[in-house]
């Protein structure tokens, strides 16, 4: 028996153009580049048209003067489709998607606390992965963050 | 010593009960643990048990770096050990950081937190190194116990065998 896997570049490009530019690598893997205020509907669009039922992960690049966040969705057809969007550096924020796709909510957090993306509407951005003791306001996953900076006992004792 | 007294000894030195602690390892070091706990290694047929509370150990075995926030955990699970309390680092990590030294979560080895008594290398260490460890941890709970207490081997650094200064031939 076979089973077909992904869907057509066509489907995914109706479903989508209308946010961005959407771009196939094959059946499987689609990825389009959305505004950050369209966030919020393309993700709306994506699990209704394509089918989406499953968020996979929320992926975060620090890209230089911006911030790209990666939601990746996929559902029984086996493509993964990668709804993206870049954040200024200077004021990062964004719509929380928490009430769309619950398992973001934790997503939200762990990408507050390591880039100090702001993520409005969430109903609790507390710390989730840092020490009870970090310092407020320094985000060690940004490429500017330096070891030596966070003035903590034991941060100069490394390499 | 009275006979309770000796008697809880021998019975410690017979069948130590080991807890084990995963300080922010990667896995690796539990997984061997637990290899070393399963029929495979069988470590009961020495006497050795697994025990899941800190409460019921004589020997705790860290796995992993100590990362900032397990450190508290650690130093709180290593204090409900009742006395006399044996500790074994685990691995490339537990000793000094391993790969992850240096990293902006870490603190570094086992050492830096609590006081350890036996090194494991490896990474990971095969299980039956990690059998080697607890018995090496017993030979030096005999000693302990010859000396009456751990205070020798603090106080008189100069008897430890591997003491820093005397392996680089300086004198102490």
């Amino acid at each position: 028996m076979s089973l077909a896997l992904g869907i057509p570049a066509s489907t995914v490009s109706s479903a989508l153009r209308p946010f961005g530019p959407v771009e196939s690598a094959r059946a499987t893997r689609h990825h389009v580049l959305v505004d950050p205020k369209d966030l919020r509907e393309a993700l709306g669009a994506a699990r209704r048209e394509l089918k989406l039922d499953h968020f996979v992960q929320l992926a975060t690049i620090d890209v230089g003067d911006a911030f790209e966040l990666r939601y990746i969705l996929t559902g029984s057809h086996r493509a993964l489709v990668s709804v993206r969007t870049r954040l200024p550096r200077a004021a990062p924020h964004v719509a929380s998607v928490h009430d769309l796709l619950p398992p973001a909510g934790l997503y939200e957090r762990q990408v507050h606390d390591l880039f100090g993306v702001v993520f409005d509407g969430h109903p609790g951005l507390s710390r989730l992965v840092l020490a009870e003791d970090w310092p407020e306001g320094v985000h060690p996953l940004r490429k500017d963050f330096l070891v030596e900076a966070a003035a903590r006992p034991g941060a100069k004792g490394g390499t | 010593m009275d006979l309770s007294n000796r008697l809880a000894n021998w019975a410690r030195l017979k069948s130590p009960w080991i807890t084990m602690f995963n300080s922010g390892a990667c896995n690796a070091c539990d997984i061997e643990v637990i290899d070393a706990v399963t029929p495979r290694f069988d470590v009961e047929r020495f006497g050795i048990l697994s025990k899941g509370s800190p409460r019921h150990a004589d020997i705790l075995i860290v796995t992993g770096p100590v990362t900032l926030k397990q450190a508290s955990r650690l130093r709180r699970v290593y204090e409900q050990i009742p006395e006399p309390k044996y500790v074994i680092a685990m691995g490339a990590c537990g000793a000094q950081g391993g790969v992850f030294k240096g990293l902006y979560h870490v603190v570094g080895g086992v050492d830096k937190v609590i006081p350890v008594d036996a090194y494991v290398a490896g990474c990971p260490p095969r299980p039956d190194e990690i059998i080697d460890g607890v018995v090496a941890c017993l030979g030096i709970m005999k000693e302990d116990l010859a000396h009456g207490g751990k205070e020798w081997r603090r106080k008189a650094p100069a008897l430890i065998p591997l003491a820093p200064a005397r392996r680089r031939g300086v004198a102490p």
